[in-house]
């Protein structure tokens, strides 16, 4: 037995090193398991390099811009020295109107309620592997991100935290095939799930009544039902409307509106608090 | 030797490759620079050592993919495998044929990934993927001659 298996101990070693990811793979779905040490320790490499790595390009390009920017650099200073002037004007009346108001929701009893703070990240890196649209943030637990919070930016939804190690956070975009999120379409509140195609495809909207009016161009907004996203957030436009003769849903496609492929910085907002989610659903029903 | 160099030239090509695609825009297709490693190793290196490196150029590509489920290591570790059973059966050494392997297993390693993920992806986007991962493998050449430059050859039933 021994000498059985002394004779074919690389083949039971190389075999073992195939089947373990394997059994790995078909017993950790898709959502992939939670880092491990190891995982910690060669992260704790490959972040800071990438991070390094991608100040010091970003740096580059910036500075290269920043020389051709000089070309007219001077008539550009004299028309934002004249736009500054006006601005202060109109932030010296807004601030005014703010005062205003501030008084007014005092006198009518008005519950404030501050919003938690959002956190403002850089992008580091995009994942090496065409399977999984991910990127890779320099915030992490430090700094208060945790896993299934939604990443933002002014344009809209960009995805959601998928995993946070040390200082960083990984971002699944919503363009993945594994992110599905609540939308409504804004003018109609017309209900479905914006889930990813990959690639840099649209989104594709799906459990829409085919009865549901829905045009090209609607607005999609999150539904804060999905337990992520809080309620409001841009997605996308909707595109492509069509309704076959059979089935009971549309089918559509949801044009991101923030520009995934162009990504610099982003904002990691509070995750939708299970009590607002469930409200939401209380009125749904 | 071969284990730890091959695994560190490894990370820092992905490394390189996360900041060039976040500067290129995502779009862009990716290239397999792991491929081209593990194929290095099937056609180059010890069966042990070849098999553990490539397990670990694979286990660094699923680490770096942001959601490791064990899949990217199994296509490392099958690349090797089928790449060391190739390399018995046709000379792999000259800078063409080793072209040639990295080109048919870039296409197996994309192919297998898009079954196992459900992804739709274009073929152009394979192509420009294939395309590029051969390019990188031609400029990668020098370096890992200089990594194994031996002309032995796996003999048959070297597998086993």
């Amino acid at each position: 037995m021994l000498s059985l298996l002394k004779r074919y101990r690389d083949l039971l070693v190389l075999g073992g090193l195939l089947v373990y990811p394997f059994v790995t793979f078909l017993t950790s779905g898709h959502r992939g398991r939670p880092p491990h040490l190891l995982d910690r320790l060669v992260l704790a490499v490959a972040s800071p390099l990438e991070g390094a790595l991608s100040w010091a390009v970003d740096g580059l390009v910036v500075g290269a811009r920043r020389y051709l920017y000089l070309v007219g650099a001077e008539e550009a200073y004299r028309s934002c020295l004249l736009e500054k002037a006006e601005a202060r004007a109109e932030l010296n009346s807004m601030r005014e109107l703010a005062a205003e108001n501030e008084r007014l929701k005092r006198l009518l009893g008005y519950a404030e309620h501050t919003p938690a703070e959002e956190i403002p990240a850089r992008i580091v890196g995009v994942n090496p592997a065409h399977n999984f649209l991910s990127v890779r943030l320099n915030r992490g637990e430090a700094d208060g991100v945790r896993a299934g919070m939604p990443v933002l930016t002014a344009e809209g939804v960009v995805g959601h935290v998928q995993r946070v190690v040390g200082s960083y956070a990984d971002v699944v975009l919503a363009t993945d095939p594994a992110s599905k999120l609540g939308v409504l379409v804004q003018r109609t509140r017309a209900r479905g799930t914006a889930t990813g195609a990959g690639g840099a495809k649209p989104l594709l909207l799906e459990n829409v009544l085919r009865s549901e009016d829905v045009e090209e161009g609607d607005l999609v907004i999150t539904a804060g039902t999905d337990g992520i996203f809080p309620k409001g957030l841009v997605v996308g436009r909707v595109t492509a409307v069509q309704r076959n003769a059979a089935g009971m849903f549309l089918h559509a496609g949801v044009l991101p509106s923030v520009e995934l492929w162009r990504l610099e910085e982003v904002l990691v907002a509070p995750a939708a608090s299970p009590q607002s989610v469930a409200a939401e659903q209380e009125a749904r029903r | 030797m071969k284990f730890l160099t091959t695994v560190a030239i490894a990370l820092l090509l992905l490394v390189l490759e996360s900041v060039a695609v976040k500067r290129l825009g995502l779009s862009v297709s990716r290239i397999d620079v792991t491929v081209v490693l593990v194929v290095f190793l099937a056609v180059r290196a010890e069966r042990l050592e070849g098999g553990f490196a490539s397990f670990a150029i694979g286990y660094l590509l699923d680490l770096m993919s942001g959601r490791p489920t064990g899949l990217y290591v199994f296509l490392a570790m099958l690349v090797f495998l089928l790449g060391r059973l190739a390399s018995m059966l046709v000379e792999a050494r000259s800078a063409g044929t080793f072209l040639l392997f990295v080109a048919g297993a870039d296409l197996g390693h994309s192919l297998l990934a898009l079954f196992f993920t459900w992804t739709p992806i274009s073929p152009w986007g394979i192509a420009g993927q294939l395309l590029l991962s051969t390019l990188a493998a031609l400029m990668l050449w020098p370096l890992l001659r200089r990594i194994d430059p031996g002309t032995d050859r796996p003999q048959a039933g070297a597998l086993l």
